[in-house]
């Protein structure tokens, strides 16, 4: 705990160069963030948990992960000494109140997404969007990448792709630029993860699921999803199902 | 080149690679030949762990392609029974996809997914990054600011402007009514009371007063007392009211009071 002390509400750590001038480098501890919480007028502190509810709410619109840097900068600011119980309770209020799970995927780099604490309802889909056809295709890469191992290679999704009638130059009618979608938007997203192969020519990749794919299904559901296409039952793959079920 | 070659669970071909570059070790001597043996290792570690791997999940195959068929099917596929050997590109059977076949998809997905609901406002966009607004409608405000003052003045001095021509025309008219009856009778002074007191209204009266006071103030008339020491009014020719007033110098004051009562 004495160790701890130096860095109570202190702007610049040691050479943590993302945190910049609203560095938590050693975070307080709670007995610290309880005692800077009597200093500060309730309200104020409720405002801000309330402006943190709305800037997640807003931010994760486009389902890319939320930096905590970004949330220090806009919204904490000069709260920065309170900032866990800050988070703790938007935490709370989103999932009392929105059904919602605010999830660090990144505990180095301090990076969160929004996850619904609920199972989907049957016929809730309110909107027709480009998000449901997104996500069916997703969800189809993402079966392809577990069934293969947890692990596949781009040339091998994209064969796969392409008897589904996607080929990543051509234009689709739904998607658009596909391949664009699949190695941009899903990475940049956390669902997919793609990585090189060391020591390709001409290079490959590796794609597995990425951390908020880990977090919005699991294994077993993906399975489920599996089988239920194939009108076959989950334990029909044996490895799979023993890894899901694990 | 023969990785795939070396992949596949059958061939010993990796085994036998390593066994001859082993061989080949031994006779190496300068530091560019080791340094080729090194990049052959790495190779050979990559190939040996992808090939751990597909014994992994070779454990129970999955039929990718079987997989792809169904997937359409769901989808709703529509399979053209045409008989076509060679279409467009191998070993993709002819069909038609209706256009909501990935909606379909999705929608079955949904329920697998723990994704949170995109959070709209009911009532338009939310811009998340408000400086732009903001400036554009500060310079608005500005600009507005400044034409709406503008405005102001321009309307007050309208206003104001009313006011002194309302009383001017008064005043003028006034000296009118009090010339021509005078023309009209010369001899008769006009009673003071006679002409601005208004039967009807009391404030009007009061107005006739403040009018006619200009009247004397600039000389063009004059009051006096007659005989019965009521206040009478009577016209002067400017120049000799002028005149005189420059003269003598006398400016005389009178202070009027009418209350209601009396006006009664």
């Amino acid at each position: 705990m004495s160790q701890r002390k130096r860095s109570k509400g202190s702007g610049f750590s040691q050479g943590n160069d993302e945190d910049e001038d609203y560095g938590v480098s050693q975070t307080p501890t709670h007995t610290q963030v309880q005692r800077n919480l009597e200093r500060r007028s309730q309200d104020q502190v409720n405002q801000k948990v309330s402006e943190l509810v709305q800037f997640l709410l807003v931010k994760d619109q486009k389902k890319i992960p939320i930096k905590r840097v970004d949330i220090l900068k806009k919204v904490i600011r000069e709260y920065k000494d309170v900032y866990s119980e800050i988070v703790n309770r938007a935490g709370r209020t989103l999932q009392q109140v929105f059904g919602l799970q605010l999830v660090e995927i990144d505990t180095k780099h301090h990076i969160y997404i929004l996850t619904s604490d609920l199972p989907r309802a049957e016929g809730e889909i309110m909107h027709r969007d480009n998000q449901t056809a997104k996500l069916g295709l997703l969800m189809v890469i993402l079966s392809f990448i577990f069934m293969k191992g947890n692990s596949a290679k781009d040339g091998a999704v994209w064969e796969f792709l392409r008897r589904l009638r996607l080929q990543p130059g051509e234009r689709h009618e739904v998607f658009g630029d596909v391949k664009k979608l699949v190695t941009e938007e899903f990475v940049r997203q956390k669902y997919l993860e793609i990585t090189p192969i060391p020591l390709t020519d001409p290079p490959e990749f590796k794609y597995q699921w990425g951390p908020r794919a880990a977090k919005e299904t699991s294994k077993k559901n993906v399975l489920r999803f599996v089988a239920k296409i194939q009108g076959k039952d989950p334990t029909f793959w044996v490895s799979q199902h023993h890894e899901a079920e694990s | 080149e023969n990785r795939e070659d070396m992949l596949s669970s059958k061939s010993n071909r990796l085994t036998e690679a390593l066994e001859e570059a082993n061989k080949l070790f031994s006779g190496v001597s300068c530091a560019r030949e080791a340094a080729l043996d090194a990049q052959f290792l790495v190779l050979a570690s990559n190939i040996g762990k992808e090939k751990a791997n597909e014994l992994h999940s070779q454990m129970t195959s999955f039929d990718s392609l079987a997989f792809a068929e169904d997937l359409l099917t769901f989808m709703g596929i529509n399979r053209i029974e045409v008989e076509e050997n060679d279409s467009d590109s191998e070993g993709i059977p002819g069909g038609y996809l209706p256009s909501n076949a990935w909606h379909k998809l999705g929608e079955e997905t949904e329920k697998y997914f723990r994704r949170a609901p995109s959070f709209h406002y009911m009532l338009g966009s939310f811009k998340s990054d408000p400086p732009v607004p903001r400036q554009r409608i500060e310079r608005q405000k500005k600009a507005t600011g400044g034409e709406e003052k503008r405005a102001m003045p321009a309307q007050l001095k309208k206003m104001e402007e009313s006011h002194q021509e309302a009383t001017e025309k008064e005043v003028e008219r006034i000296l009118g009514l009090l010339q021509t009856h005078f023309k009209n009778d010369p001899d008769t002074p006009i009673s003071f009371f006679d002409l601005v007191i208004d039967p009807n209204s009391f404030a009007r009266t009061v107005e006739n007063i403040f009018h006619v006071s200009f009247i004397i103030r600039d000389g063009f008339a004059r009051l006096k007392l007659d005989d019965d020491k009521l206040p009478i009014i009577e016209p002067l020719k400017d120049n000799k009211g002028k005149r005189d007033d420059h003269s003598t110098g006398a400016r005389n004051q009178a202070v009027i009071s009418l209350s209601h009562q009396e006006w009664k």
